[in-house]
């Protein structure tokens, strides 16, 4: 066997034609002998005379636009060195090797569980789903990690949901959110536990929440994720709608830990409960004094006006009505759809501004925005004030007179004709198909 | 037979010491004010004075205005009298009387026969203000027959009546009085009285009138008859741009963004506001406060003298005012809702007689609570986030933008092709009704042969809604992009469908050094209609169609022949007006940022503009705004008229172009 050392073939970059998206001249700026320069079309021409054979570029291009070019013998000689070094082993720079031992560092996954006054917001438990499918890849445990004043009891309940460990901090300090103390805790944590992977509600406080960690942990932050997995190398992929939802990005961020992603409510689902689950409480302590939160918390006050309880932003499904119900006592026959379906009463602006229904029930523009699985809108003409308020709904029922009218521009279902005839003959549908499963909304209807 | 000047002399300047402190102290409030350049292009300036001060102008729009232009200048011809009064109180013999013959006796005639004119006026004033007086007169802080507007006018009389009867008496003394007929006729009546009773009659109606006059001095710079002496310069110091742009405002460290406290306003603001006169046309227009609304411009500029009277001592010493400018104290504090109530429809500006700028005040107070409290209806928070990311009311993808023109073919805007930029604006683009007049307004250019091209998906709104709103630091970020956009593809004209979208372009723009040809789409097919480029085959049938003025088109661009010329060439006859139309024009109540908050005080504006309509019976009520067009649609159906049709004037065009 040949023993003098072969000195390993470098090769020379050069461009897979067809593969570039100009992504902005990543590869340009990496090149550390500026043998890169970027052509009108934004796609590299690589001076072969410059390069060294370092393959920053083609790491760190995005598309595999770029790859390692050798000639015949450079070939035969790597053949010879991989014989001679092992073939999988490979070449690290010192910064590479660095940032594996820092990413190395960091494991498991957490979602930050929001409640008020012991009331938790459904979306945790929902991230607790979607953080248990990470949590298995990874093969790590999920930690719940929840922070305010009398939660302990809220750790079971994290456990039915899919937790293994809890994460509490209770103190008076955390009675009331305020981004400040929030955001001092849960970075302290993170230098003492170092999570991979932290998910939170993209709801008021989470935005604000994660942001302000983000920023003081120096890491990266995907808002609105509409998905996640976790790709061969560990890294979080998390996809959510760029460019106006014309396009959907994955967004890595591979170079910094933890991983965090915020995600809207009702887009994950709602895992299955399984009480008596158990789990393990870790009770942390975090040091901090009440004179030294500049954000006093003077009163909470509610948004729910006290008559009406109902929150339509968060309801499954809504029967809202307009102008075209012609009357108030019309609502009662939208309330038994409704009420068979287990969904809420919405209403549009004219109906509202008519005194049919109170503003809390308005949808659109001026009002509520909805995310419901399924959206009945009946004698609702579709002015763009209301549509922008409902659109995003999974599936649009509309009932109108006027086979015109722009509500069924978007509605994926339209049905032409009159509400006083259509809603109660669905509202009978509904209750026989009930009746004849035994009491229970049948599948197709299920959510 | 003179009073004895001696006794005269030190009241005289014990009076006009008085006045002149009263007056340094108001003008020391004014100079606490912001600089402000508002001495610029002299000229115009000047000649503004002449048709708005001297020839009373807007006075004159309303008919009682007569009756103040007859005042006023009864008040500037009878101030050549009584000063020749005062000279010869303070030396005997001094005066006009010195003058030759051939002229005094003229000026004789003239200050008589004047008096007697000022002395009807002010009879017909105290008529109207107690029998007839009109609503607007009062409001919650005054009454029609307040004590200042009666004592003001009962002084005047005085005044008048001792003039007479100090006339009468010398000419019963001493004869004469060829030239005043008024006080020889008097002067018959005192005939055959004693000549002492006559020389006392004298020496009182001279001290009655020395003593009033001097009184009246003192009271104008303290009551709201300061506006006898600001009122003038106020129409010097106009705006000689569109008072209804607001300033623009730089972003830099450390500088305050709008108005929280008095002393931030410009100079000019604080000046407005002794201006008043309180006259209550504003407050008789405005559509939020016929509505119910806590609004009333003439109660903004009200509070404003108010805070600035009660602070000003703190402030001139370079501290700060008690009285908050903005909030719930009543008197002198402007309400939040009152803010957020003002459809800046620019009724106010219109229509007051001494150039006071209502609009761009509460601008500047919305700017505080948006840029520095974070304070506003919740509603506007989605609006914001929306026009901040997605740069359109809605937060609709911008992809979706240049989608209506997809059936057309290729129609962007290509550098050096094409002639006029179409820039849609976010209702046309996006907003299905509005679309509609987007697309008939294309078929109308493409019938004339008018080359025309759209920006797409790279258009961002005009920033009306935000800056009317008070958010200028949006505005500004879409007021950048846009001029930037236009120069880099080198737009040289521009037609817009919506009003708010051409004001906005062809106003609020050139602060940022964009001067371009924007016309609104009743300007060009009126054009195109003129220049014979657009034949109509044969008339639209509209029926019975009224016109209703958009306050972006009209009030605000002087632009009211053009829509109905375009209507009168579709369908062969004028349109209809509103009884409320052109300047006087009643807001839809979208304007402002309006048509994103709810209309939650009092009763609709939109339903007080349709009822309005309705009563003669129309069959289609013509538009020019995309606004207008939701709120009269929106309108109509909660009055249970939906038979009557609203029409763009694009779309009635389009209409007739299609036979």
């Amino acid at each position: 066997m040949d023993t003098t050392k072969i000195k390993k073939p470098r090769g020379i970059a050069r461009l897979v034609a067809g593969k570039c998206i100009a992504c902005g001249a990543r590869c340009e700026s990496s090149c550390p002998v500026s043998g890169i320069v970027m052509s009108e079309a934004g796609e590299p021409s690589i001076h072969a005379e410059k390069c060294i054979g370092c393959a920053k570029c083609v790491k760190v291009c995005a598309a595999g636009a770029l790859e390692m070019f050798y000639t015949p013998e450079e070939l035969e000689l790597l053949k010879k060195w991989e014989a001679q070094h092992g073939a999988v082993e490979e070449e690290l720079d010192p910064a590479e090797r660095e940032l594996r031992a820092m990413l190395a560092q960091y494991r498991g996954v957490w979602v930050f569980i929001e409640q008020y006054q012991g009331e938790v917001a459904k979306v945790s438990w929902e991230l607790l789903g979607a953080g248990k499918e990470l949590a298995d890849k990874l093969k790590v445990p999920l930690s719940a990690v929840i922070i305010g004043l009398g939660v302990v009891q809220l750790c079971e309940e994290a456990f039915s949901y899919g937790a293994d460990r809890a994460i509490v901090l209770d103190a008076p300090v955390f009675e009331h959110y305020r981004t400040q103390p929030f955001c001092d805790a849960l970075c302290h944590l993170i230098g003492k536990h170092k999570p991979e992977v932290i998910l939170m509600g993209a709801t008021g406080q989470g935005r604000d929440l994660a942001g302000a960690v983000a920023t003081v942990v120096k890491t990266g932050l995907t808002a609105d994720c509409t998905g996640l997995g976790i790709d061969d190398k560990r890294n979080l992929m998390q996809t959510r709608p760029a460019f106006g939802g014309n396009i959907m990005a994955t967004i890595m961020c591979d170079r910094f830990r933890p991983q965090m992603a915020t995600v809207r409510p009702h887009v994950m689902a709602m895992p299955e409960r399984l009480p008596g689950r158990q789990g393990e409480i870790v009770v942390e302590e975090f040091d901090l004094r009440e004179q030294d939160v500049l954000a006093k918390v003077i009163a909470s006050i509610s948004d729910k006006d006290g008559k009406d309880q109902v929150d339509i932003a968060g309801a499954e499904i809504i029967v809202s009505g307009g102008r075209g119900l012609m009357g108030k006592e019309n609502f009662y026959m939208l309330k038994e759809l409704a009420d068979e379906l287990g969904g809420v009463v919405g209403a549009s602006r004219s109906a509202v501004d008519a005194g049919w229904m109170p503003h809390s029930r308005q949808v659109g523009q001026t009002g509520k925005t909805v995310r419901p699985k399924i959206y009945i809108a009946c004698g609702i003409s579709g002015a763009i004030q209301h549509l922008v308020g409902m659109q995003d709904s999974d599936v649009v029922i509309a009932i109108n007179r006027d086979p015109e009218a722009p509500i069924f521009q978007v509605a994926t279902y339209g049905i032409v004709g009159d509400v006083f005839q259509i809603v109660p003959a669905m509202t009978r549908m509904v209750r026989t198909l009930k009746e004849q499963r035994g009491g229970v909304i049948p599948d197709r209807f299920a959510v | 037979m003179l009073p004895d000047h001696h006794y005269f002399l030190p009241l005289f300047l014990l009076s006009v010491l008085t006045f002149c402190y009263s007056c340094y102290q108001r003008l020391q409030l004014v100079a606490v004010g912001a600089s402000e350049e508002r001495c610029d292009r002299p000229g115009e300036r000047l000649a503004g004075v002449i048709s708005y001060a001297f020839g009373q102008k807007r006075v004159l729009s309303r008919p009682f205005g007569l009756n103040h232009f007859v005042l006023f200048w009864a008040f500037l011809l009878l101030l050549l009298a009584n000063v020749d009064f005062l000279l010869q109180g303070l030396v005997p013999g001094f005066g006009l009387e010195a003058l030759p013959a051939a002229v005094v006796k003229p000026l004789d005639f003239l200050f008589d026969a004047v008096s007697l004119l000022a002395l009807v006026c002010v009879a017909v004033a105290l008529v109207r203000r107690v029998l007839f007086a009109p609503s607007y007169l009062g409001n919650d802080y005054t009454k029609a027959c307040s004590g200042e507007a009666l004592l003001i006018l009962g002084l005047i009389a005085t005044l008048m009546v001792a003039f007479f009867l100090m006339n009468a008496a010398r000419i019963a003394l001493t004869g004469g009085g060829g030239f005043q007929p008024v006080s020889a006729a008097i002067s018959r009546l005192l005939a055959g009285s004693r000549p002492t009773a006559l020389a006392t009659l004298f020496q009182a109606a001279w001290w009655v009138h020395a003593v009033v006059l001097l009184l009246f001095m003192n009271l104008l710079p303290r009551s709201k008859h300061m506006h006898i002496l600001t009122a003038i310069p106020n129409c010097f110091f106009r705006s000689l741009d569109r008072p209804s742009v607001e300033p623009r405002e730089v972003f830099e460290r450390g500088r305050r963004f709008g108005v929280s406290a008095v002393e931030q306003f410009s100079w000019k603001d604080l000046f407005d506001s002794f201006s008043c006169t309180e006259c209550g046309r504003c407050q008789d227009l405005c559509p939020a406060h016929n509505t119910g609304k806590p609004l009333n411009p003439r109660r903004i500029i009200h509070d404003i003298k108010v805070n600035l009277l009660q602070n000003g001592p703190a402030l001139k010493q370079g501290g700060e005012g008690d009285l908050p400018l903005i909030g719930a104290q009543g008197e002198g504090t402007c309400s939040e809702e009152a803010l957020w109530s003002c459809t800046t429809c620019g009724a106010c500006l219109a229509v007051c007689p001494v150039l006071i700028e209502h609009l761009p005040k509460i601008v500047k107070m919305r700017r505080h609570l948006v840029q520095e409290k974070g304070r506003f209806p919740e509603e506007l928070l989605n609006l914001f986030e929306n026009m901040e990311q997605r740069s359109n009311p809605w937060g609709i993808a911008p992809s979706e933008r240049g989608k209506w023109a997809s059936l057309l073919g290729e129609r962007s805007f290509k550098p050096g092709e094409t002639e006029y930029l179409f820039f849609v604006g976010c209702a046309g683009s996006f907003d299905s009704r509005a679309k509609q007049i987007t697309v008939a307004l294309a078929s109308i250019l493409d019938a004339a042969g008018v080359s025309w091209g759209i920006l797409g998906k790279d258009e961002i709104c005009c920033g009306d809604s935000v800056r009317r709103l008070g958010n200028e630091y949006v505005f500004d970020k879409m007021a950048r992009g846009n001029v930037q956009l236009f120069q880099e593809k080198g737009v040289k004209r521009i037609v817009t469908q919506c009003p708010h979208c051409f004001s906005t372009l062809k106003n609020d723009y050139r602060q940022y050094g964009l001067e371009l040809e924007v016309l609104h789409h009743s300007e060009l097919i009126a054009q195109l209609v003129s220049q014979g480029k657009l034949t109509v085959p044969k008339h639209a049938v509209m029926g019975k169609l009224l016109f209703h003025d958009s306050c972006y088109l009209g009030r605000h661009n002087d632009t009211f022949a053009a829509p109905r010329a375009v209507v009168e060439a579709a369908t062969g006859q004028a349109p209809g007006d509103f009884e409320r139309s052109r300047e006087n024009a009643f807001c839809c109540g979208a304007g402002g940022g309006r048509m994103w908050l709810e209309e939650l005080t009092g009763s609709r504006i939109n339903h007080e503009r349709v009822d309005e309509a309705l009563k003669q019976k129309p069959d289609t009520i013509c538009v020019s705004c995309p606004y207008c067009m939701t709120m009269l649609e929106d309108g109509l159906k909660d009055r249970g008229a939906e038979q009557v049709r609203v029409k763009d004037i694009a779309e009635v065009m389009a209409e007739a172009l299609k036979r």
